[in-house]
């Protein structure tokens, strides 16, 4: 079974070669600016229209009704109460016709019979109000049949465990090996191991889970709020059995995903569902609490991790036993991938352990895996470096990998070396290092972690770029917009090209009836796959405009330029005639650009890196953690949007520090199985007071020629995959103490500082 | 449900005025209205299990049919079709529903419609001059202070309510006064430096 | 969602009392605490009688004896930045800026703080527990991590409140309106333990409301702290806190009141290390014999042993702090 997880795939598509011949950018105009975001009026004002803002005509609202057990076989739905109730116009459960749709592969359905995580779906409810979709659904009756449950990562994997599925509770074993690590240890002048943590963690973005769906004849238009209106459309023609031209999925504003939007929902086919049974529109919208229940998490790990290391600095074996669950479902729960790649190592054994749950089933969530990695080598290494009385930038620089060691593949290009370097300047690392600890009960310290990025993405997109007559330029893309600017940065390319100032072009985006195939914005792949796609796109308009001015202006297509909405003379900067003064595109009437991505280079993978630098301080009385900076120095290619890059790096970061410090979901494992902190209040996100003031964003560009005609490499998820592991680092530098398990809680902390004392 | 039986309260715009009376001099725009001019009493009237409650909202009179249980959000959003305040919770966990009453931020979702009334509201389209954006929403847009920006509109107004009480406000305090509203994109950073921002283009 | 109830708005004490005392009849003063239980479906309520009309029961003003009255209604806002608390009572005024955050405090009451409800997420949550008058407690064998390890029996709940210890500390005393009158009763005689009452945190019986909070005058020589220690800088309740008001003789420690926070289901009052300090200087010695005092008796859960941990700083460290 593969999964995001597992990336890269080798599934992955493969585009056309391109026959166009894209020089790499020299100097840029517009690429690489600070530019405030081409829709930043709409999201200040409050006038953009996110999905959970829209109300259609005659629109029905829905509501779901949940299993409230961790393990329970439905034995009878009665909705006749509920049906009965006032506005309630449908009621859906497993046995109503062409509700029978399979889920999670093979391995369930739509309304399983058999419920294995308290919050899965039992049956739906369409009502005029969605006050009276709730009330009935809670009058749904529900019979159950309470079955045991698991919900202990390493009880599952005992024979004597409750089954979640009757084939068992594995869901895969992997183990990845190169060298042989006994041998490596045995070469080692010291060897460490030690077992490390990561909590179960929720996404929770802003705005909640939704679909509005409406039916026109046999074809349904979906407005809702995902990452990929492509892969949505692919999954709901899939489930309803329609050709996916029949199926149309809308998503101009969203409010956040981190990786839990990238897939189909089942609210999103019961929406779809409910408004065929009523012939009008509905919404389902997920409340706050539900969220935490049934749209994905990250997976809690457990990581023993065995390296060792030579007094010269060479690391000689890396192993490690990762442990994961991603609930009662197929999904990734694990990435070993940091201990395979991050560093030179020749002997190197992974196990990965995935095993069933009865919890709420993972999804992606930003680098999938990956933080929870580096939580745990990032320690480790830290740790290697300390014994044997290296500085830990200085042990990394040694250890840095010169090729992609899971396959031998080389690098495009790797910046890892400077974004440690520069990083640490930048930081003021020596000196930091070498600065007192305090000597009262206020201790600070600082640490760092690096990291990088494995998925180079799915080159597979076509965009259109066309110029109107009066010159104003429409740009076409699938991709969607969640807030990290893509539709800012993509007109920026489209700007430099062709010489249009960004308020003369219009994005019409992420709608399948009306766009083209992108990949999700998941990956860290929007930016490094469209971008050059509309590149490819801006040059093919910028092709057929010079040779029209070439011909009316009577000058050679070399000696032109387009710049201000004109063509001009690449010496006469100050001349120029209007796109619109040309004949030739009035004649006309508008040029398209057809861009297609052009695929990865043969034989050679681009990836990001990044290196963090954290300084805290702990109050080791309470066990108060205060991150006081952070320092980020990032290989991602080049820059394309100075702002939105930095608010990336540094959301990425803030994140990291819910990792840290504060983000747990909480299982009452040994009693019912429910979540106990499916809210905001008790599952913590970082406040405004929980992040410092002093951040600073170093961007380190490799001018990376070979990995696309951009030179872009993704951001979105190395700017999230050190930054725990460096507070904890930081932590350790600072007091002595390590805590092994995140987040950092005054409790952990707490601990730790006794047991460093010895008490 | 019932109709609203009580007497009418006490309540007035006079009152409320007087406990913002220390808040200091701000200006807010279109929000700039004489005192709310709505009552309890104008809640009689209701009808078939409705109350009726009469709300001030960015300065125009708004008389809604609600039930007791509604709140001030759900009328904004469903009632008056104001959806750029934002739902991000429902239970005051979150802070995209901020709207200022009577020059204070609070959750919209936290209040009651029925306990609105005689309150000066302004939402985020309360802060705008026409299609102009207020003085906090361009210092959101130059420093980049959003990502997804489902949390902005609340965000904004609670910048606004710090920068009413404190017009020049320093850096530890306006992580205190932007500590009630999340980002789950983390765009805290810049945030901060709008409000920076803002407080300079008001002149603090 | 809100489930279904009616509203009524009293214009006067005597009236909230009347309306109050009938059947499912629920107070509303700020409602930052009570929209949240009746989302939660935590208890019901057939009428809301909201306080909002009447003004006379917000407000600060000096007492002829030289302390201070505050009405109940007061916002936690308007307390945490009142003049005359802030120097007198800073413990109080720093209790209630660390509650909740600041759109909370702008609504929330001084009144509705020290009465709202448990945190306990089985309390709160969807568990029929002990106090929602099931049979069991899910704490005990459950996920313990914000539990008390004073004062449980039964039922494990700490008091959510950062202003009531800090309002304990300072001596202060709750008026209480019912339909009989009005009785001012000491902090620590409003809030009850388990074993006292499993369903209610204080002595408040239906029909009866707080209506202001005296504080007495402060002697000369005093200092008061609020400290507080949470997971994350806003929103949270504390895991602990600790008011501590001590006044200084020269040297010496001619009284010593403390109250912790987050750790017991009410106020709790480290009387032991009260009596620890009360007479001797704030020396290392003394501290050290007051942190020891402070904890004695704990009684740890599963997951909150940490608490004791915690306490035993938060007592260390104000207590230095106080030196200093």
């Amino acid at each position: 079974m593969k999964y995001y997880l597992d990336w890269p795939a080798p599934d992955a598509g493969h585009p056309p070669p391109q026959d166009q011949e894209i020089q790499p950018w020299g100097e840029t105009r517009v690429v690489g600016k600070p530019i405030p975001r081409v829709d930043a009026y709409e999201r200040v004002s409050g006038t953009a229209l996110y999905t959970l803002d829209m109300t259609l005509p005659d629109m029905l609202h829905a509501a779901i009704v949940r299993c409230p057990h961790a393990h329970a076989r439905v034995v009878s739905v009665d909705t006749s109460r509920a049906a009965a109730m006032p506005g309630v116009r449908a009621v859906i459960t497993a046995s109503t016709p062409g509700a029978a749709i399979p889920w999670y592969g093979p391995t369930s359905s739509l309304f399983d019979e058999r419920c294995r995580y308290a919050g899965e779906e039992v049956a739906a409810v369409a009502a005029e109000t969605w006050h009276q979709a709730v009330e009935a659904a809670r009058a749904v009756d529900v019979e159950y049949e309470v079955l045991p449950f698991v919900q202990d990562d390493e009880v599952a994997l005992t024979p004597e465990a409750p089954k979640v599925h009757d084939s068992g509770n594995v869901l895969n074993q992997l183990t990845n090996e190169r060298g042989d690590v006994e041998t490596g240890f045995a070469e080692a002048d010291v060897v460490l191991e030690q077992t490390y943590h990561t909590p179960c963690e929720l996404h929770t973005p802003m705005e909640t889970y939704v679909s509005i769906a409406r039916w026109d004849g046999n074809r349904v238009t979906v407005w809702d709020s995902n990452q990929g209106v492509f892969g949505i459309q692919a999954g709901l023609a899939r489930a309803l059995q329609l050709p996916l031209t029949s199926v149309r999925v809308i998503c101009r504003y969203m409010g956040g995903g981190f990786g839990s939007k990238l897939g189909l929902s089942k609210y999103t086919v019961i929406a779809a569902l409910l408004a065929r049974m009523t012939a009008r529109p509905v919404k389902a919208a997920l409340t706050r609490e539900e969220s935490f229940l049934c749209v994905g998490n990250r997976p809690a790990n457990t990581i023993w991790l065995k390296a060792g290391v030579k007094q010269d600095g060479t690391i000689t074996a890396l192993q490690g036993r990762f442990l994961g669950s991603a609930g009662a479902y197929p999904a990734g729960a694990t990435s070993t991938f940091l201990v395979q790649a991050l560093y030179r190592c020749a002997n190197v054994k992974v196990e990965d352990n995935r095993v069933y749950t009865n919890a709420g089933p993972g999804r992606p969530f930003r680098a999938p895996g990956d933080p929870c990695c580096a939580w745990a080598l990032e320690q480790m290494v830290d740790d290697l470096a300390e014994q044997i009385g290296m500085d830990p930038v200085d042990f990394r620089q040694q250890n840095i990998a010169t090729v992609l060691q899971t396959n031998n593949t080389p690098y495009t290009s790797i910046g890892l070396s400077d974004c440690l370097s520069d990083g640490a300047s930048a930081f003021g690392w020596d000196e930091a290092r070498a600065r007192s600890r305090g000597d009262g009960h206020i201790r600070r310290g600082v640490g760092m972690a690096a990291g990088m990025w494995r998925y180079p993405g799915d080159p597979r997109a076509t965009v259109f770029v066309k110029l109107f007559s009066d010159g104003s330029v429409n740009l076409n893309m699938g991709a969607s917009d969640l807030g990290t600017g893509t539709k800012t940065t993509m007109a920026m390319v489209v700007s430099e090209e062709l010489g249009v100032a960004l308020d003369r072009i219009q994005i019409e985006h992420a709608d399948t009836g009306t766009t083209q195939p992108a990949p999700s914005s998941g990956g860290s792949q929007t930016l490094l796959v469209m971008a050059p796609a509309i590149r490819a796109a801006a040059i093919e308009v910028k092709d057929q405009i010079l040779e029209l001015a070439s011909a009316e202006l009577e000058r050679p297509v070399e000696d032109l330029m387009l710049r201000d909405g004109k063509v001009m003379a690449v010496n006469e900067p100050d001349g120029g005639t209007e796109f619109s003064g040309l004949r030739g595109l009035r004649g006309r009437q508008v040029l398209v650009g057809v861009g297609r991505r052009h695929p990865h280079p043969e034989g050679k993978i681009a990836l990001p890196f990044a290196a963090q630098f954290a300084e805290v301080e702990v109050n080791t009385l309470t066990g108060e953690v205060r991150v006081l900076r952070l320092v980020a120095a990032h290989d991602s290619g080049r820059m394309l949007n100075q702002l939105t890059y930095e608010n990336q790096v540094f959301g990425g970061m803030t994140m990291g520090i819910g990792l840290g410090l504060t983000e747990e979901r909480i299982l009452d494992s040994r009693q019912t199985g429910k979540v106990v902190n499916a809210n905001w209040h008790d599952y913590k996100i970082p406040t405004a007071k929980d992040v410092p003031v002093d951040n600073t964003c170093v961007p380190i560009d490799p001018n990376d020629t070979e990995c696309n005609t951009t030179g872009a490499k993704g951001l979105g998820e190395p700017a999230h995959i050190p930054t725990a592991a460096a507070i904890a680092n930081a932590v350790y530098h600072a007091t002595g103490a390590r805590v092994t398990d995140a987040p950092i809680t005054r409790g952990r902390m707490l601990a730790a500082l006794a047991a460093e004392r010895g008490e | 449900m019932s109709n609203n039986p009580d007497k009418p309260g006490s309540k007035s715009g006079i009152s409320r005025r007087s406990f913002i009376g220390t808040l200091g001099a701000g200006t807010l725009g279109a929000a700039m209205v004489g005192p709310g001019t709505a009552t309890a009493q104008e809640a009689q009237g209701a009808t078939d299990g409705h109350l009726v409650v009469a709300l001030n909202v960015n300065g125009r009179q708004l008389r809604v049919p609600v039930e007791a249980r509604h709140t001030l959000l759900e009328v904004l959003r469903d009632k008056a079709e104001l959806t750029g305040t934002k739902e991000g919770c429902g239970r005051g966990e979150c802070g995209a529903c901020t709207v200022l009453v009577d020059e204070v931020p609070r959750y919209a979702c936290m209040t009651l419609a029925v306990e609105a009334e005689g309150g000066e509201i302004t939402t985020v389209e309360g802060v705008m001059q026409g299609e102009e954006l207020g003085q906090v929403q361009e210092a959101f847009v130059q420093e980049d202070a959003f990502q997804c920006g489902y949390c902005t509109p609340g965000q904004v107004m609670a910048v606004e309510g710090l920068l009413m009480q404190n017009p020049n406000p320093s850096i530890a305090e306006i992580q205190e006064g932007m500590s009630g509203n999340l980002c789950r994109c983390g765009a805290y950073d810049h945030i901060f430096k709008a409000v920076r921002r803002a407080a300079e283009l008001k002149g603090g | 969602m809100l489930p279904n109830f009616t509203y009524e708005r009293p214009g006067s004490v005597d009236e909230a009392v009347e309306q109050s005392g009938a059947d499912g009849a629920v107070l509303h003063a700020g409602g930052t605490d009570l929209l949240g239980c009746l989302r939660d479906g935590v208890f019901s309520a057939e009428k809301v009688v909201s306080l909002s009309g009447l003004d006379e029961l917000r407000g600060i003003e000096a007492t002829r004896g030289g302390g201070l009255r505050i009405g109940a209604l007061t916002t936690l806002t308007d307390v945490a930045t009142d003049a005359t608390i802030a120097e007198r009572y800073s413990a109080l005024a720093q209790a209630a800026a660390s509650a909740a955050s600041p759109q909370l405090r702008n609504q929330g009451t001084i009144g509705g703080n020290i009465c709202q409800r448990p945190r306990c997420w089985y309390y709160r949550g969807d568990f029929h527990c002990l106090r929602k008058g099931g049979n069991t407690c899910y704490a005990i064998a459950g996920e313990n991590h914000f539990h008390c390890i004073f004062g449980g029996s039964g039922c494990y709940i700490v008091h959510p409140s950062d202003t009531a210890p800090a309002l304990q500390a300072l001596g202060a005393s709750v008026r209480i309106a019912s339909r009989s009158g009005t009785r001012t009763v000491s902090m620590e005689e409003f809030f009850v333990l388990p074993a006292d009452d499993i369903r209610n945190e204080n002595i408040l019986k239906p029909g009866e409301l707080v209506t202001e909070i005296v504080l007495p005058p402060v002697a000369d020589g005093t200092r008061s702290v609020y400290r507080k220690v949470r997971d994350r800088g806003a929103w949270d309740f504390a895991l602990a806190g600790l008011a501590a008001v001590v006044r200084m003789d020269g040297d010496r420690v001619d009284s010593a009141s403390l109250a912790l926070a987050g750790v017991a289901p009410k106020p709790w009052r480290a009387a032991d290390a009260e009596a620890a300090l009360t007479g001797g200087n704030l020396d290392a010695a003394t501290i050290a014999r007051a942190v020891d005092a402070s904890v004695e008796g704990a009684q740890p859960l599963e997951h909150n042993g940490y608490k004791v941990q915690l306490v035993r700083g938060l007592m260390e460290e104000t207590l230095r702090a106080l030196e200093g």
